[in-house]
């Protein structure tokens, strides 16, 4: 349809961006709604985040992060994360927030970890921005400041296959909550495996 | 300001012939239409702003046919074919070009159809008068206060925007300063939609124009534009990207190299993969870390100090054992972890045929937090390599 050729992100029809099927049971809508926030929190919440964007980008979306300079890059490989589709931003404190605003207006996913002391007005204006563009804005912090439609907490985590002096890390077992706004007020709680002994996500 | 981090448009305009805002029946629209859907084949990222406006950013179609300029006189030949074709017998529109950084000024460069130089949009933009960020009261506050250009207005320091000029002041002085490139309320919303319908059919464009760059798809070319804008903006070694290759730990396997447009990825050719970036998929490295990767890889130096129960050091051996039994670990001097598991170090001699030999260990650790660390040590000291996050 020309309408979609001339707005594609805004008049795309598909106003779903798929997720792997263990993350979907968290989602209300099954996939990550275009143009909302979704906040990960918690210990395993890097992790998270990129289990969550492997499947946007295993669908050819492009996924950019601002903040995670340090991310495992072989573990988001892991997840499913397409590598030819991913960009890491290195931006000062104070660019964070034009690196994340200029990033939404061509970049489907953006995985973000904003500055501890985050103005609330930059967050407003990059919610507001990436529902503008129907990107959407993957935020990992450890204390809830950011606007966001959907949260997925990890309430609980638990390493496995690691011992006094014997053995490897091998896989853990998380328990993830999910609530927020709207069609998303009752909380869903999903086990997963984050990672799994071969570096996936899976339902336990 | 150097450099702008708006994209590089190329603005057409086909005014309404006759009275602008007179009802014609939606022929103005439906002619515009057809311009669009002609243009659509120049770029297929042809963007109707509102009736009788569109843009298409320049970059892609320059590449594509070699200059601005050829891109400049194909757009306005096939605007000129088009509405030749549909104002045979009325009179003949006038089409208006403009190549700037935004929308806002493309739509001042048409108006004078000029085509401004890359990143000189704000220098551009400086004579205009303030008149035309399209708000006369605000324009009327500026011109008092001696700021009656735009290139004034943006010398004002951002600070004082917005408490001496409000929200309106705010978006106007961006504008200014080619950080924002849309007057708010330019943009008629649902522009492409209507233009289908006063077509009166759906237009298959898709199928033609998927691949239409050398085969990368209309996302890949929009993400470069964004990261070519935003490594002008922080500087090219802000923005990288991902290569894999050979090695045993996890900061060795990955490099982060600075985005390159030349870089981008391109869509695989049926039935073939493309890789460029993932140089070494999997070479059989001995003694590389067994997957789960870590979540997160040290980018930065910590210092680690592991003891066992009574306080001592605990270190590698010759042998590759642990001296002790490890009890607890602080980093950078911070509080005391209690370790929970550990595994037995993973010997790395690399280089053994070199004189700079580096003999190291790793060891990963699991305290009592729950988070489990990858820790190396070399000449006695223990650093954090990686974080299980």
């Amino acid at each position: 349809m020309l309408a979609e050729r001339v707005r594609p992100v805004a008049a795309s029809r598909t106003r779903l961006l798929p997720v792997l099927p263990p993350i979907a049971a968290l989602l209300p809508d099954g996939g990550l709604r275009r143009g909302t926030v979704v906040r990960c929190t918690g210990t395993a919440a890097p992790s998270l985040a990129m289990a969550v964007a492997a499947g946007p980008s295993a669908a050819g979306s492009w996924c950019a992060t601002v903040g995670l300079e340090e991310m495992g890059v072989l573990a988001a490989a892991g997840y499913g994360l397409d590598l030819e589709r991913l960009a890491v931003v290195r931006a000062a404190t104070a660019e964070w927030a034009v690196a994340a605003a200029v990033l939404v207006d061509g970049i489907d996913l953006l995985v973000l970890s904003p500055p501890r002391h985050a103005r609330p007005a930059a967050a407003r204006t990059l919610a507001a921005r990436a529902r503008e563009r129907g990107a959407v804005v993957l935020v990992v912090e450890d204390r809830p400041a950011f606007p966001a439609e959907l949260e997925l907490v990890v309430e609980t985590a638990q390493w496995h296959g690691l011992a006094e002096g014997t053995g490897r890390l091998r896989s853990r077992r998380v328990t993830v909550m999910a609530h927020g706004r709207g069609s998303a007020v009752r909380p869903l709680r999903q086990e997963l495996w984050l990672p799994t002994a071969t570096g996936k996500v899976a339902a336990a | 300001m150097s450099g702008s981090l708006l994209p590089r448009l190329l603005l057409v305009e086909c005014p309404a012939p006759g009275a602008p805002h007179g009802d014609d029946g939606g022929e103005h629209l439906r002619r515009f239409g057809e311009v669009v859907e002609a243009l659509s084949a120049v770029c297929p990222w042809v963007d109707a702003v509102r009736p009788g406006v569109c843009t298409l950013p320049i970059k892609g179609p320059t590449r594509y046919f070699g200059t601005e300029e050829a891109v400049l006189a194909r757009v306005a030949e096939t605007v000129a074919v088009t509405t030749a074709v549909t104002t045979a017998v009325t009179t003949a529109v006038t089409t208006r070009l403009g190549v700037a950084e935004g929308v806002f000024a493309a739509a001042l460069a048409a108006r004078s159809g000029t085509v401004v130089p890359a990143g000189e949009t704000v220098r551009f933009l400086a004579p205009w008068p303030v008149d035309e960020l399209g708000d006369p009261e605000l324009a009327d506050v500026l011109v008092r206060l001696g700021l009656s250009t735009l290139g004034r207005f943006a010398e004002v320091p951002a600070a004082d925007v917005l408490a001496r000029f409000g929200a309106t002041g705010v978006r106007g002085h961006r504008l200014a300063r080619g950080l924002d490139g849309e007057l708010p309320g330019y943009r008629v919303a649902g522009t492409g939609a209507r233009l289908v319908a006063v077509l009166g059919h759906a237009l298959a464009l898709q199928d033609r124009q998927r691949g239409f760059w050398g085969g990368s798809s209309a996302a890949d070319e929009r993400a470069g534009e964004v990261l070519t804008a935003l490594g002008r903006r922080l500087g090219t070694d802000a923005v990288t990207v991902p290569a894999l290759q050979g090695g045993r730990g996890p900061a060795d396997r990955c490099r982060l190299v600075p985005w390159s447009p030349a870089a981008a990825p391109v869509a695989p050719a049926p039935g073939q993969r493309a890789s460029r970036r993932r140089a070494v998929p999997d070479p059989p490295w001995p003694g590389r870390l067994p997957p789960p990767a870590p979540a997160r890889v040290a980018a930065t130096e910590r210092s680690v100090e592991v003891v066992d129960g009574v306080g001592a050091r605990v270190g590698v051996s010759a042998r590759g054992l642990l001296t002790a039994v490890p009890a607890r670990l602080s980093i950078e001097g911070g509080p005391w972890s209690t370790l929970i598991a550990w595994s037995a170090p993973w010997p790395l001699e690399e280089r053994w045929w070199s004189t700079a030999r580096r003999r190291a260990a790793r060891l990963q650790v699991l305290t009592a937090d729950g988070t489990a660390r990858l820790l190396v040590t070399e000449r006695g000291r223990w650093r954090v390599e990686a974080t299980y996050d």
